[in-house]
């Protein structure tokens, strides 16, 4: 990777979370208050697993723990529940983040996908389970399906603009260590 | 962090898993604090919203103004035709003032002469949108008012024409308005000319159904529901808005606020209502002191009367 200020793992740190913030200021600003016909996708998922599956380094889990929290406070959602399905679901995917370096990236897509479905899947269980009001199936399913259709966009996005891709193989960090 | 997949590191694994382990603990002791002491929670919820979003305001008010400009720009592409249109409203708009104004001075002779008492106490403050929800399941909107302002929970809100929802959730300086199309949103109504009582249920689309309908065949398209004040949560008497059939024959009724634009929100000051729960007592006639004779025969006459009357 080229050596320069935007090189460091602490500068995409903060780029991550930075990246988050302005897209909970973009969702909450009330442009509209009408109820939305379609969920848009949910953009912070594919962020977190896109970047997780690249660089695992640049989103910590405590990063991952203090953004989600955040959004669930935010966003009105039962707080921890969907931070902690998230957690699960991007340590599933770090644990295989070098599997997926030699995967093409049709079948990340689908591992990725598949790890979304079963996110959803368990929230609306647990949150059965608790008896907790939730929304109907079908307009969660269209926002999980929207956000697994916008993954391969944010992955091109977090490449081109921000520099985010897999490493080479024998590949070093500023530090000298593999990565 | 886990830099284990060559041999370096290895003592990172363990650390990272007790991380993990943690995280997961916390987070399902907040999940299970939350569903077993909600109200707790949405307090500290409430204070945190209030910490976090009015640092975004300098940037939210700008934004969504600039927002709001570029979309109201495209309408001055038909600015034409849209003034033509607005002439010919609002001379209709004069005749009505006239014909409301008119009526506005019978009906305040009439109640003057009926001697009706209205509530003196509904005031309200006013209060700027400064954010919404941010997720398609959940329609509420955040107001720059809170506890500093004395506004409580539960509390009514409209727009300048109808109600909008009710307060829930005050911070120090903000306060979440549940809207009337949230799916938590339950409100007691009344439909006007029939009188029918029914429940207005939000469900996340634009027009909420009536639920608990006693008898709908009384209730059409067109009529206006009001807020009935059952419950004793919300005053009675303020406008929703008019029945609607929607697409699947269900009733529902179309709001009377402007949900497309809401930037300032009225805030009903509301009082409890008072409850009476003195079954009154009986009325005995004043006798004067008489510490010899019988008493006098009208007081004893009037003793039933007022019996009968508090019977």
């Amino acid at each position: 990777m080229a050596e320069g200020p935007l090189s460091g793992v602490w500068t995409h740190r903060g780029l991550f979370a930075g990246l988050v913030s302005f897209w909970l200021f973009l969702r909450i600003l009330p442009l509209s208050t009408l109820p939305a016909g379609w969920p848009g996708p949910d953009l912070l998922v594919c962020l977190t697993f896109a970047w997780v599956l690249r660089r695992p380094d640049y989103v910590p889990a405590l990063l991952i723990f203090a953004v989600f929290l955040l959004e669930d406070m935010l966003t009105m959602r039962p707080p921890g529940l969907w931070t902690l399905i998230v957690l699960l679901g991007s340590e599933f995917l770090r644990n295989r983040e070098l599997l997926t370096r030699q995967l093409p990236f049709a079948l990340e897509w689908v591992m990725v996908a598949a790890v979304i479905l079963l996110m959803l899947l368990a929230q609306r269980l647990v949150m059965s389970i608790v008896m907790a009001e939730q929304t109907s199936f079908g307009f969660a399913f269209v926002q999980i399906v929207l956000t697994i259709l916008c993954y391969p966009l944010v992955v091109a996005v977090s490449r081109l603009a921000f520099g985010i891709r897999k490493a080479a193989t024998g590949e070093m960090d500023a530090r000298g260590r593999r990565l | 962090m886990a830099k284990d997949r060559y041999g370096q590191e290895d003592y990172s694994r363990p650390i990272r898993r007790v991380l993990i382990g943690t995280l997961v603990v916390i987070l399902l002791a907040l999940f299970g604090l939350w569903r077993i002491d909600s109200p707790r929670v949405e307090r500290f919820r409430a204070a945190l919203v209030d910490t976090v979003v009015p640092s975004f305001d300098w940037a939210l008010v700008p934004v969504t103004k600039a927002a709001e400009m570029i979309e109201s720009f495209h309408s001055y592409t038909r600015i034409y035709e849209q003034n033509q249109e607005l002439r010919r409203e609002l001379q209709q708009m004069k005749a009505w003032k006239e014909a409301a104004l008119q009526l506005e001075q019978k009906n305040a002779k009439l109640l003057d002469l009926n001697k009706v008492r209205l509530d003196p106490q509904l005031t309200h403050i006013t209060g700027v949108v400064l954010a919404d929800s941010g997720s398609p399941f959940r329609q509420s909107v955040l107001l720059n008012v809170g506890a500093r302002d004395g506004i409580r929970d539960g509390w009514a809100t409209m727009d300048g024409l109808g109600l909008v929802g009710r307060i829930s959730g005050v911070g120090q300086t903000t306060s979440r308005v549940i809207l009337l199309t949230d799916a938590n949103s339950r409100i007691p109504v009344t439909i006007q000319p029939s009188g029918q009582k029914a429940l207005l249920a939000g469900d996340n689309s634009i027009l909420p159904p009536l639920d608990f309908l006693e008898n709908p065949g009384l209730v059409r398209p067109g009529d206006s529901v009001i807020t009935s004040g059952d419950g004793g949560v919300f005053p009675a008497g303020l406008l929703v808005g008019q029945v609607a059939q929607g697409s699947d024959r269900r009733l529902r009724v179309r709001l009377a606020a402007d949900y497309e634009r809401l930037d300032f929100l009225r805030v009903l000051r509301s009082r409890p209502t008072e409850i009476i729960t003195d079954p009154g007592s009986l009325i005995e006639p004043f006798r004067p002191p008489q510490p010899y004779g019988p008493p006098p025969p009208p007081a004893a006459e009037a003793a039933p009367v007022a019996g009968g009357g508090n019977g």
